[in-house]
């Protein structure tokens, strides 16, 4: 299910907050637990099985990990446990990637399993790799209540696409929280936010796209016009998408971690993977990178260590190569950055933003093709290499059809208007309109985005495939 | 306290709306059929417990519930606004307001449906006309983005190399040109079609293409009920509406319509007043979509018969050439399968046979059988 849905908006939110509401301080998660199963079921019924198995293999590793601390048997079962969650992802997200490139090798015909990825299972497994990992370190206690357990697993804000909340981070919050006005406003207030950035901006730039790539007029400036449209979708899509879920955390009483910081106002792509998907980057930081060594080996270890950490976010976010080559490319720009351009990148504010952009947007063309040959054809087309001509009717058209969205995601995609309406908050009648504004905002958003839904077809969600 | 006031207001009505429209969608009666959009709209699934294992359930509910939203109808406006308005979107949906004329965009030119349609028509040519003495006739009828979409920076085929395309796929057709006598105001601002009270002109070269006379004398007669075109609907603007205005004379009073559709041939009006109180009001045209009708001129001096393979735009200016042949018979082969045909019209008397079609069909031509 998707939040950015009729079903979840009007059915399954109105009945768990009222549901919530109502529920006894101590059955509260237990409403997390059942709610978030039912969100799962909605769109995977079969695969709730798989998740709950995730469950009981952290739950059950997590308290053996704990008793048998200080001895070797903890990390057995800690090593056992992360092997059972990575077996369960590779089975069901990379077995096939694995077997056609074993049948590409070999010139063999293995049957593909052909086996749908259970949505989410990257987040999830995730998320219990650092309950376990955390509780081998000691890092937090192991969680004697299942149901507590199973509440943060499968807590239905985080649960399909992030941010990926570390168990540490919610630990008291799971045990106790607070409910007050103010956060349930800023709540619904960020829930609106990501709820417009999805449904008016990313979705109407996901449509720019679809055109584009069912068009045969592909000409060079259509070409950059769906580069640089699909790095605003994806953004758009992916931190609305997060926006809506540190929403729904502080309405039912939870922080969670912020998953994007402007990322396109970068002058470094290090520090681009530092405002981009916070949680993921610093996942991979604190439980693959900081493990291998980090940057406290030699230089060799240490190029190492960045090309397998790349080489797996690339992985992870899909099980095909233009995903690999994704993460790599970007292995490869951290380590320029690292050894030599860093230093001029930071002198520059003009250039080394114009640096970012170009690199990020031909990045995204390859995440988005459909194999490297698509990559590759794509970005070739940019340069002018197969493409049907310079400009063309289409391009111009779409052009001017989506001018005013691109520039509001442009806009947007900036601090700029978090810093208008900071400075509009800071003046006494700014302060005062705002307590106007603020209710009209969320309720326009809320019709605007149900005219969007009843009206439209357009609704995917690129991160449901991670 | 201020804050405290903005945080009730925006908890209470945020709630209110989602409440209220989610008890509101459960307490409503389904809703079978889209007036506005002229389509059944979906229904939410009958619950099942092998349907929601199996995820059934939840697919068709997910799919339902945009048409069964309570004020369908409101939203669509107000997405279409939005679109227009504020996002100043050139299209909804594909379609459009320029001119004062609400379009839908036909681009790009699909050169696999042109050919698809061209072998539609020599296949008709081959296995019934060939060896009759019928004379053979094609006209492209462009749609009215011929006349408003360049113009105000939508996209627009081709017209001219359009024609020319679709006659050499059908070379065998002599090809008469109507377009350099339309212009955007022959058509209604709400639909796609032509207006008939316009078309005489059009008519006239049709005949005067086919070597036989033509009497432009008609009496103009206005319906009078408001014409809301497919657009209308489909747009959720709110703009004026259209007037059909339809033309007689005592040779169309005269004529006897003959439908060949599902079940036995029944005679019809010209202009069929029930359907025009319909929600597709075009549809009073020879009664709308049927596969074969037959106008037969009891007025006309000597035989001289045509055959009119055609789209929904011949309905409306087949009756203003109904008095220059004896008879007319319609076939649209949306509705009939073209090897069929045979059955049911006779060939051999065929004096003229004129393939007369819109831009939008033969560019989306697989409805053609």
């Amino acid at each position: 299910m998707l939040f950015s849905s009729i079903p979840f908006l009007y059915f399954f939110l109105p009945a768990v907050l009222l549901l919530y509401v109502i529920a006894p301080r101590a059955l509260k998660n237990s409403v997390l637990l059942i709610s978030g199963l039912v969100f799962y079921a909605w769109g995977e019924p079969r695969y709730v099985v798989v998740m709950a198995i995730s469950i009981i293999v952290g739950y059950v590793f997590g308290l053996l990990i704990e008793k048998f601390r200080g001895k070797k048997l903890s990390k057995i079962f800690m090593l056992l446990s992360v092997g059972i969650d990575l077996g369960l992802l590779v089975y069901f997200k990379y077995v096939d990637f694995f077997i056609d490139n074993f049948n590409n090798i070999t010139g063999l015909s293995v049957p593909l399993l052909k086996i749908a990825l259970p949505i989410g299972i990257s987040f999830y497994t995730f998320q219990i790799l650092s309950y376990t990992v955390d509780v081998y370190r000691g890092t937090v206690p192991a969680q004697k209540n299942p149901v507590t357990l199973g509440a943060y697993i499968t807590m239905f804000p985080q649960l399909i696409a992030g941010p990926i909340v570390r168990y540490s981070d919610v630990e008291k919050e799971l045990r106790h929280r607070e409910h007050t006005l103010k956060k349930t406003y800023e709540g619904i207030l960020r829930f609106c936010v990501g709820l417009g950035k999805k449904i008016l901006i990313a979705n109407a730039l996901g449509e720019l796209c679809e055109t584009f790539k069912a068009t045969d007029e592909k000409t060079v400036l259509f070409y950059w016009l769906y580069a640089v449209a699909f790095s605003l979708h994806i953004y758009f899509d992916f931190s609305g998408y997060s926006d809506m879920a540190i929403g729904l955390g502080k309405i039912f009483g939870f922080t969670f971690m912020e998953n994007f910081n402007y990322p396109y106002i970068s002058k470094s792509v290090t520090e681009f993977w530092r405002r981009w998907h916070i949680s993921l980057g610093q996942w991979f930081r604190d439980y693959v990178y900081i493990p291998l060594g980090g940057n406290r080996v030699s230089t060799v270890k240490h190029l190492r260590n960045i090309f397998v950490v790349w080489f797996l976010t690339g992985f992870w976010h899909g099980a095909d190569w233009n995903f690999i080559v994704w993460g790599l490319y970007f292995a490869v720009l951290l380590t320029i950055e690292k050894l030599w351009l860093g230093k001029y990148l930071a002198k520059s504010k003009v250039l080394s933003r114009v640096y970012v952009l170009f690199l990020i947007i031909i990045s995204f063309v390859i995440f988005n093709a459909a194999g490297m040959g698509e990559a590759l054809q794509y970005i070739g087309g940019m340069f002018g290499i197969g493409a049907v001509g310079f400009a063309g009717n289409e391009w111009l058209y779409y052009l001017t059809s989506y001018a005013f969205i691109l520039a509001v995601a442009a806009i947007g995609a900036t601090p700029v208007p978090k810093i208008i309406v900071g400075k509009l908050q800071d003046t006494k009648t700014g302060n005062v309109a705002m307590t106007v504004l603020s209710p009209v905002f969320a309720v326009i958003i809320i019709v605007l985005c149900t005219a969007y839904l009843v009206d439209g077809s357009f609704n995917p969600f690129l991160y449901f495939r991670f | 306290m201020k804050d405290k006031l903005k945080y009730v207001i925006t908890i209470v009505l945020t709630s209110a709306l989602v409440f209220g429209f989610g008890a509101w969608f459960l307490l409503k009666e389904p809703t079978k059929y889209s007036e506005s959009e002229r389509r059944t709209l979906s229904l939410l699934p009958e619950f099942s417990l092998s349907d929601v294992l199996s995820g059934d359930f939840m697919r068709e509910f997910e799919e339902a519930s945009p048409d069964q939203f309570p004020l369908r109808d409101i939203f669509r406006s107000i997405k279409a606004y939005a679109s227009e308005y504020i996002f100043n979107k050139k299209d909804n949906n594909k379609i459009f307001l320029a001119d004062s004329h609400l379009s839908k965009l036909e681009y790009p030119e699909n050169p696999d449906m042109i050919q698809y349609a061209g072998e539609k028509f020599n296949y008709i040519y081959n296995e019934y006309l060939e060896n009759t003495d019928a004379d053979i006739y094609l006209s492209v009828v462009p749609d009215k983005n011929c006349f408003i979409a360049e113009e105000n920076g939508y996209l627009a085929l081709d017209y001219d190399k359009f024609a020319v395309r679709v006659s050499e796929q059908f070379s065998v057709a002599e090809y008469i040109d109507v377009k350099p006598l339309l212009d955007k105001d022959d058509y209604y601002t709400t639909d796609t079609h032509w207006r008939q009270e316009k078309i005489a002109d059009v008519a006239e070269t049709l005949c005067s293409g086919m070597g036989v006379g033509f009497d432009g004398n008609f009496r103009e007669n206005k319906l009078d009920i408001p014409f809301y075109g497919v657009y209308y609907n489909q747009s959720g603007l709110n703009v004026p509406y259209d007037e059909i205005i339809y033309l007689t004379n005592d040779v169309i009073d005269g004529c006897k319509i003959t439908n060949y559709d599902s079940g036995a041939p029944a005679d019809y009006p010209m202009y069929d007043m029930k359907k025009a109180q319909s929600a597709d009001a075009y549809e009073m045209f020879l009664s709308g979509t049927v596969a074969i009708s037959v106008i037969e001129n009891p007025a006309a001096k000597e035989k001289n018969e045509l055959i009119l393979f055609r789209d929904s735009f011949g309905s409306s200016i087949a009756p203003l050439m109904a008095g220059s042949f004896s008879k007319i018979t319609l076939v649209d082969i949306r509705y009939i399968a073209s090897s069929y045909i045979g059955n049911v019209v006779d060939f051999k008397n065929a004096d003229k046979v004129l393939f007369l079609y819109s831009t939008v069909l033969l560019n989306n031509s697989l409805a053609m059988k």
